[in-house]
């Protein structure tokens, strides 16, 4: 377990690396939400779910929906580390010509499962496919990384409420719980709080775990695989910017470019090479 | 004597009849079971069937989800509940990726929402989904024409809108001609003094009009211009040609549905004088549906004398 976690630890670095990169070079995109969401992200991607870069559409992988899709510096990373396209492509985020669109678009980028970005759709996503699942006779499990923010989407509540009573316990949410929306702070901007009893009340199967700790983050995987009657929601307590300090819970990243000096600043702290 | 059918009806037989063919046909209802006539259905094939509640949202992005996985799902409940309350999700979840998703709305114009009132009176669905990129858009005459569009969009790949009605829906006198999806019908051919476009459930009003008008010695094409989108260019742009002056008959909003659309056509390719002949620009009230359309200025004398006026100005 402890190399297993210690490679997980070593991926998300390099994802790291690249989302600021990425930034950077493309002189747009959020930082801070790609990098709170990083360590969900990986764990998906390096080690939870079931897929093959070779095959992007095999009918019977896990799927996945970054429903804040604004985090997608993120899974651009992820596929392009597990090889769904060379992370040379990384920079060309955003541009014109690039496959790599500022939001994710599933029949521009090899491995995406959905588009996104408009925040609060990846549930109801999420439960279509699982449902499909049910009728093609395929088992995949679907997860959804949301947003905190996002999940004052009403759409949210629809589909929790329609995936508790299809028994959708392949369907797996995974919050990433920052604290921070584009306007400020969750409890400043919304009447979210608190967010697990929303999703008990839904009839959910809820864990709360610290979304940078990968041992809790597969043991909560774990357990709600294993809970096949309902669906379930893992609300990740993450930190907004994780891992580049300057960055972290300071929301002027939202949405903002690292300079040539913060670049190498992060860098040096992630332990990246400036490209 | 107008005969009515039921578009209602003639959908969710056809749904059921690709169910029983085809493997991939699932239904999604927002508690819209009873408006779509579907209680057997569900019933008779629950895992063909989900009722997300009412929350169309929901049911059109639960259905990108079905599609995207291979499944093609119909989403029917009103017209405006999904193409007003759900509006983005059929945008940027069905349409911009190019699922397979088939969009269904019920009570689609105001003769169809009849004495419901405004709240479930669609009269700008059409203007709505037009402007949405790469998404088919049908208004079927009558049952008869709903049987073939539903079997028409669904063997098209990519995502499609098809507008039903009430349930009490007249069916179109004499129809003889086939239903070709993107190629416009035409119903009656009087002369080419004039072409009358129409579409929908209004489509018995203009054929009398044309039998009004040629008694009095003008002479019409009545043409049903049933798949607004994509547009028959040629057929439509051949009819301007022909006649030199029309007139566009809906029973939706003028601005957006089918008089934008020919306006449209008919500034690029062969202008002409044209009157646009539908709900002009303002809210609709409760009552019978024929009264209605009257009161509204969708009425025999309105086809008339937009004929007339549209002529008119063509030998000016």
């Amino acid at each position: 377990m402890q190399e297993r976690i210690r490679q997980l630890e070593e991926h998300a670095r390099q994802i790291r690396i690249d989302i600021v990169t990425m930034i950077h070079k493309a002189g747009d995109g959020h930082p801070g939400a790609s990098l709170s969401a990083a360590d969900l992200v990986t764990a998906l991607y390096f080690d939870v779910m079931n897929m093959d870069p070779n095959a992007p559409k095999k009918a019977d992988r896990d799927r996945f929906i970054l429903s804040k899709g604004h985090a997608c510096p993120c899974l651009y990373a992820a596929l392009a580390r597990r090889g769904y396209f060379s992370p040379d492509k990384l920079p060309s985020l955003r541009s014109l010509e690039s496959h790599l669109q500022g939001h994710p678009d599933m029949n521009k980028t090899p491995g995406i499962d959905s588009t996104s970005g408009s925040l609060g759709n990846g549930v109801s996503i999420g439960l279509g496919m699982v449902l499909a699942g049910r009728l093609t006779g395929h088992d995949y499990f679907t997860y959804v990384i949301t947003g905190d923010g996002e999940i004052e989407e009403g759409i949210v509540w629809e589909a929790a409420m329609a995936a508790c009573k299809y028994k959708a316990g392949r369907l797996i949410v995974l919050v990433d719980n920052n604290g921070i929306q584009s306007g400020g702070p969750v409890q400043e901007v919304s009447g979210l709080y608190p967010i697990l009893p929303k999703w008990e009340a839904f009839g959910w199967h809820c864990q709360e775990i610290d979304g940078h700790d990968f041992g809790q983050i597969l043991a909560a995987i774990e357990k709600a695989k294993a809970c096949t009657d309902r669906p379930s929601v893992i609300v990740a307590h993450t930190i907004k910017g994780k891992g580049v300090p300057f960055m972290e819970g300071d929301n002027s990243w939202h949405k903002r470019v690292p300079t040539a000096q913060e670049y190498q600043q992060a860098m040096s702290i992630l332990g990246g090479a400036c490209s | 004597m107008t005969v009515m059918g039921n578009t209602r009806i003639a959908f969710i037989e056809t749904i059921t009849e690709l169910v029983q063919q085809d493997s991939k046909a699932v239904l999604v209802c927002a508690d819209s079971v009873l408006v779509v006539k579907g209680k057997d259905f569900a019933r008779k094939y629950p895992d063909r069937f989900i009722d997300v509640g009412i929350a169309e949202q929901n049911a059109v992005a639960c259905a990108a989800g079905l599609a995207s996985c291979g499944l093609i799902p119909f989403v029917a409940t009103y017209a405006g509940f999904i193409t007003m309350r759900a509006c983005e999700q059929v945008r940027t979840f069905a349409a911009y990726p190019n699922l397979n998703v088939k969009l269904v709305g019920a009570n689609g114009g105001i003769s169809a929402g009849e004495r419901e009132g405004v709240t479930h009176q669609f009269f700008e669905d059409l203007g709505i989904v037009r402007t949405i990129p790469g998404i088919t858009v049908v208004v079927p005459a009558d049952e008869g024409q709903v049987r073939c569009a539903a079997r028409a969009i669904y063997s098209v790949e990519g995502p499609a809108y098809l507008r039903i009605g009430s349930g009490r829906d007249p069916i179109v006198d004499s129809e003889h001609v086939p239903f070709e999806l993107g190629k416009i019908r035409i119903l009656a051919q009087h002369g080419k003094d004039v072409t009358l476009f129409t579409n929908g459930f209004v489509i018995n009003r203009v054929l009398r009009a044309a039998e009004i008008l040629s008694k009095e010695g003008i002479r019409a094409t009545v043409a049903d211009v049933h798949t607004l989108k994509p547009l028959d260019r040629d057929g439509i742009a051949s009819l301007l040609a022909q006649t030199g002056a029309a007139v566009t008959i809906e029973d939706h909003n003028v601005i957006g549905g089918l008089g934008s659309a020919i306006a449209e056509l008919s500034v690029e390719e062969c202008p002409v004088p044209i009157k646009r002949v539908g709900l002009q620009d303002v809210y609709p009230r409760s009552g019978k549906p024929e009264a209605l359309l009257d009161y509204y200025h969708i009425g025999l004398t309105d086809i008339v004398a937009a004929a007339k006026s549209s002529l008119k100005r063509k030998n000016l």
